[in-house]
């Protein structure tokens, strides 16, 4: 062997085609980057979780009094001392609020929460507040308004401590610093579930003083418990339950741990579902990679399959004989992984400060993750040596005659290959050249084919993931709207008399043209076995203002009758007629709650796809023993009056907890959203970035294999011009086919995603999958485009032909 | 018709320079049968090369139908190919994608003829491949590849035939069918040259040009005067 003539005919190799090599490379380095950029982002996400509710003691047991009771801070205290189990507790007070943060001339109105955090006895123990600005309060603040914001709500606006800050019955609050602390990680409003950052606003007080605010010297209606190392967790809730029987046996508690906190779940099923789509992403990636190297390889090989048989003519071992071709898989491998760290790096860079900026969390992990790393780099070096190892083998095991005789690869196909080939094919022969281009190779086509739908499915699938929230979310506005798009939906903080003064002057300004009471209380439906949270909302069925939209059944008057969700009827395997099991509590006292079942009868099914929606006639207050009570008014502005009108007038009114207004439902939503789009956008360009290589690849291969063809072509006068514009249809004609493959795939692949995945995550929605037929072809149109127009790329390349070089050479 | 005028060819390959073709001026008239004739590597691709524009003259210049075509675009070289030249490649160059039919007719198609099929049928028929056209150049001879090339040159009908070694891979019945058929293209008034290294097909010709080492060495009438096709043998 003569190793000198060996490196020298591998240099050449490398030399003329150093840029499929770098193409194919790339798209390598984009696959296995994407793996092991993202390979670590759920334990990345979780390690950071963790460190972030453990660094800030997050409890184990969260109480919550039902809604609208209050007990005695000490009563409390010293009724749950005693529990076996309780290492520590601390009494809160969280009370629904409106929030006026407007500064330099921008009106910011919005909902929001006041936690009154006991900061006595040296200051928070349990869920404390880390703060990213400013100070933290202490318990020298006791009874002051001194006030922590949320680091997301200040970060959305801009806020900055010492910034005014209102809250309803205009009261100033000092405002010291903005933070973080478990609970509030990720802000989920009611309403929409998705982002909220900027219409939620929690306030972090010391106890002393929302009390003093709301009047209830003294009081809380929240606890958190931190228990004991390897406390029965169920044995501490069953004492607690027995305590409050013992003590207040007229009001109701609601125990959650620390699992079911539903911002800490959702947080930890995120980062595994997302993981789910990065992974899938990257396998998609490193699948289209792999197309496109075993492509090229074949093709490379096949070129050299002539000199292979010669070679073995000439008796030359066939393992040195496989040695050259395997040289460039080995070239592929070794940029591929340099260019796989590199993206690999900025991928991870990218979607960490994504994710920080996203979801902030007080502590991070660190973000690169050693075993994707190591995988990617293993997976980026075996793949193209792998690649070209196939077709070299498949070339030095066939008789050495066969290679050298063996001109094209139509002369040794059977089957569709054959009958492809001789496939009539109309119109002139210019015309018929890009086909039959295409069909005397169909494996090699299919492969650009797959190469390139990979890509479409890609996009298709983003693109779906984007529209079907967003089809999702415009079926939950319609139905929200209905026929009262413009109503204002006024939560109380408490529940008030019909009748009483709160009550009727916010109804009765002159700002509404028509108002009503209406009552919403959270329960629990259940049905065979399953069960699930509702929001329930008792409204007059006659209403003129607003009723749901139903798909199926009537409203009906009579209590005892309710109106759910098509996605809850479907969950409890429920229809039109049957009885279901609600949960749902009962007023005991004046403020004290009582949960208890009762049966009711489903008589209608409403459009909405958010699940825990139902709807019950007022008439059914009796059961729930707040007659004559309201916590819940719609009103309904006359025309041409702002949102910011009827904002600061009912941010006077005192009982305002928070006010929704239904035509600016979405506007949250879609502040998410932009993020989202943002994010598929550069999703998008990589995608097309890839489809673009592989499709540079396959052309420039096919100059470089065709050269003798063009160079025919010319000495009989064919422009150019018109060599391009064969090349580009039989471009497009791959262009099109991979794009329909790929649609059919991506569609595939984002319905079993969202009858599963997403399903079991977001499992609260009905979610639409839909494609956009716009977006989608904006995607498509510039995929077809970029594998069409590359072609254009080589015209440089046939200006410069050596023709009378490439006639000559004998194959 | 063609008329060459003091043409040199050179190559640079690396340090050296190769002379292809050196200082060589000739013309000839429309409706010629010339037969090229050279011992290989003496020029003979390389002149017609020159002559078809596909590769330009270091030095002199090259004048077509009274066009002096050495110093044109490459717009109008592919144009003035298009329509004045027909080429029969020693290689063939056939498109491996296209049947022969295919390939004959792409010829006539790109001349923008109408009934490129009827020609190309026509074409395959007069060089004896009649019952082929629908195979694939892999499908065929060495010999009969060579003869698609032959009719998918002259189904252009362009003014100039350029032929590069026609009968190289021809058995002698074949070869002289062939080159009846050009000779009968001559009398149709068209330009035909044919290089060649077979001394015996240059007894055919009206005037033979021989090369060596890019020089023309001689110019004439053959030797032995203008045989008759039925005299050949080899
Ligand atoms: N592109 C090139 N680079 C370098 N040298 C070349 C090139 N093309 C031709 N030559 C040289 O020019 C000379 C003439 O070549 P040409 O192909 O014209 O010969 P020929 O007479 O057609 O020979 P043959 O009968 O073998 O086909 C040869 O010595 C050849 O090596
Ligand atoms: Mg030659």
């Amino acid at each position: 062997m003569n190793w000198r003539l060996f490196w020298r005919w591998a240099w050449r190799d490398l030399k003329r085609r150093w840029l499929q090599v770098a193409a194919i490379s790339i798209i390598i380095a984009i696959g296995t980057g994407i793996y092991t950029g993202l390979g670590g982002e759920e334990e990345f996400r979780i390690n950071s979780m963790d460190a972030s509710y453990d660094g800030l003691n997050m409890y184990d047991i969260r109480v919550d009094l039902t809604d609208g009771s209050y007990l005695p801070h000490e009563q409390v205290v010293d009724a749950l001392a005693e529990i076996e189990g309780i290492r520590s507790l601390e009494g809160r007070l969280i009370v629904p609020t409106q929030v006026d943060a407007s500064n330099n001339g921008d009106v910011i109105l919005v909902s929001g929460e006041i936690v009154g955090m006991d900061m006595q006895d040296g200051g928070l123990d349990i869920n404390q507040v880390y703060i990213n600005e400013g100070r933290n309060i202490t318990e020298a603040d006791g009874g002051n308004p001194a006030a922590v914001l949320d680091y997301k709500f200040a970060r959305y606006y801009e806020l900055e401590p010492g910034d005014d800050i209102h809250i309803a019955g205009n009261i100033q609050l000092d405002f010291v610093g903005s933070g973080q602390t478990p609970e509030y990680f990720m802000i989920i409003p009611e309403s929409l579930a998705f982002f909220g950052e900027g219409s939620f606003a929690p306030i972090f007080m010391p106890l002393e003083s929302v009390q003093q605010i709301t009047g209830q010297a003294g009081m809380i209606n929240n606890i958190v418990i931190v228990t004991d190392e390897n406390a029965d967790l169920e044995a501490v809730t069953q004492d607690i339950e027995a305590a409050f029987a013992a003590n207040f046996a007229e009001t109701g508690v609601d125990i959650e741990f620390k699992d079911d906190n539903n911002v800490r779940a959702m947080l930890y099923e995120d980062a595994k579902a997302d993981q789910e789509i990065w992974d899938l992403m990257a396998f998609l990636f490193l699948a289209g990679a792999a197309l496109a190297v075993f492509n090229l390889s074949g093709r490379m090989v096949q070129s050299q399959r002539r000199e292979i048989g010669i070679a073995m003519a000439l008796g030359v071992p066939r393992h040195i004989i496989a040695l050259r071709p395997l040289m460039v898989g080995l070239q592929i491998a070794i940029l591929g992984t340099i260019f796989g760290i590199f993206f690999g790096f900025a991928a991870n860079t990218g979607f960490t400060s994504l994710i920080k900026d996203l979801a902030p969390l007080p502590y991070w992990d660190q973000t690169v993750h050693y075993p994707s790393l190591i995988t990617g780099t293993i997976i980026g070096i075996v793949m193209p040596l792998v690649a070209v190892m196939l077709p070299t083998l498949r070339a030095v095991i066939v008789p050495p005659i066969d290679a050298i005789r063996s001109g094209h690869l139509v002369a040794k196909q059977g089957g569709l290959g054959k009958w492809l080939t001789y496939l009539p094919i109309p119109g002139k022969s210019f015309l018929q050249m890009p086909f039959r281009n295409i069909f005397r190779s169909p494996w090699r086509a299919t492969f650009t084919v797959l190469g390139i739908s990979v890509a479409i499915a890609l996009i298709t699938l983003f693109v779906g993931f984007l529209d079907s929230f967003v089809a999702t979310m415009d079926e939950a506005e319609l139905a929200y709207r209905h026929d009262s798009p413009n109503r204002f939906v006024v939560t109380l903080d408490n529940f008030y008399p019909v009748d009483s003064e709160t009550v009727t002057s916010i109804g009765n300004d002159a700002l509404f043209s028509n108002w009503e009471t209406q009552l919403e209380l959270g329960g629990m439906l259940s049905h065979n076995g399953a069960e699930f949270q509702s929001a329930i909302t008792l409204l007059p069925m006659n209403s003129d203002i607003w009723t749901p939209m139903l798909l199926e059944g009537n409203l009906s008057d009579q209590m005892g009758t309710i109106v759910i969700a098509d996605k809850m009827a479907e969950d409890l395997g429920v229809t039109v007629g049957d009885a279901i099991i609600l949960e749902h509590p009962h007023r005991e006292g004046l403020f004290s709650f009582k949960l208890v079942k009762s049966e009711v009868e489903v008589v209608g099914i409403h459009n909405n796809p958010l699940r825990p929606l139902s709807y019950m006639s007022i008439a059914s207050q009796s059961m729930m023993g707040v007659e004559e009570l309201t916590n819940q008014v719609v009103v309904v502005p006359v025309p041409g009056v702002s949102t910011n009108t009827v904002r600061s007038t009912l941010f006077q009114q005192a009982g305002v907890g928070s006010v929704t207004d239904i035509a600016e439902l979405s506007n949250a939503f879609d502040d998410g959203l932009e993020l989202f789009k943002q994010f598929l956008q550069v999703i998008q360009g990589v995608v097309i970035f890839m489809a673009f290589l592989i499709a540079f690849n396959a052309t420039s291969i096919n100059v470089d294999e065709r050269v003798r063809e063009i160079a025919t072509m010319f000495a009989f006068g064919l422009p150019i011009r018109t060599v391009t514009r064969m090349q580009i249809v039989e471009n497009l004609l791959i262009g099109i086919a991979g794009t329909i493959v790929g649609v059919g795939f991506g569609w595939f692949i984002l319905q079993a995603m969202m009858s599963t995945r997403i399903e079991e995550q977001l499992d609260d929605l009905r979610l639409i999958a839909t494609l956009q037929p716009e977006t989608l072809l904006i995607s498509l149109a510039l995929g077809i485009l970029v594998v069409g127009l590359t072609p254009l790329l080589s015209i440089r390349k046939m200006v410069r032909m050596d023709i009378p070089g490439a006639l000559r050479v004998m194959e | 018709m063609i008329t060459l005028k003091h043409i040199s060819k050179r190559f640079d390959v690396g340090d050296n320079l190769v002379t292809a073709i050196d200082d060589i001026s000739l013309q000839i008239n429309k409706g010629e049968f010339v037969v090229v004739l050279g011992p290989s590597g003496s020029g003979k691709t390389t002149m017609l090369n020159v002559i078809s524009a596909l590769d330009n003259a270091s030095d002199g210049k090259v004048i077509i139908d009274g066009k002096d075509i050495s110093n044109g675009g490459r717009k109008n070289h592919f144009q003035f190919r298009r329509n004045t030249i027909s080429l029969i490649f020693q290689t063939f160059n056939l498109f491996p994608a296209l049947t022969a039919l295919e390939n004959v007719q792409f010829a006539a198609d790109m001349r923008g003829l109408d009934n490129s099929e009827q020609i190309a049928r026509e074409m395959l028929e007069a060089v004896g491949l009649g019952a082929r056209v629908g195979h694939f150049p892999h499908e065929l001879s060495g010999g009969e590849q060579q003869r698609v090339a032959i009719a998918r040159a002259l189904a252009t009908g362009n003014p100039i035939i350029l032929a590069d070694e026609p009968t190289g891979e021809l058995d002698f019945k074949t070869g002289v069918q062939i080159l009846q058929l050009l000779m009968n293209q001559a009398q149709e008034g068209k330009t035909v040259v044919v290089v060649t290294h077979n001394r015996e097909i240059s007894r055919i010709a009206d005037r033979v040009i021989e090369l060596s080492n890019g020089n023309i060495v001689s110019d004439g009438p053959p030797e032995s005067g203008k045989a008759d096709i039925s005299e050949l043998q080899w």
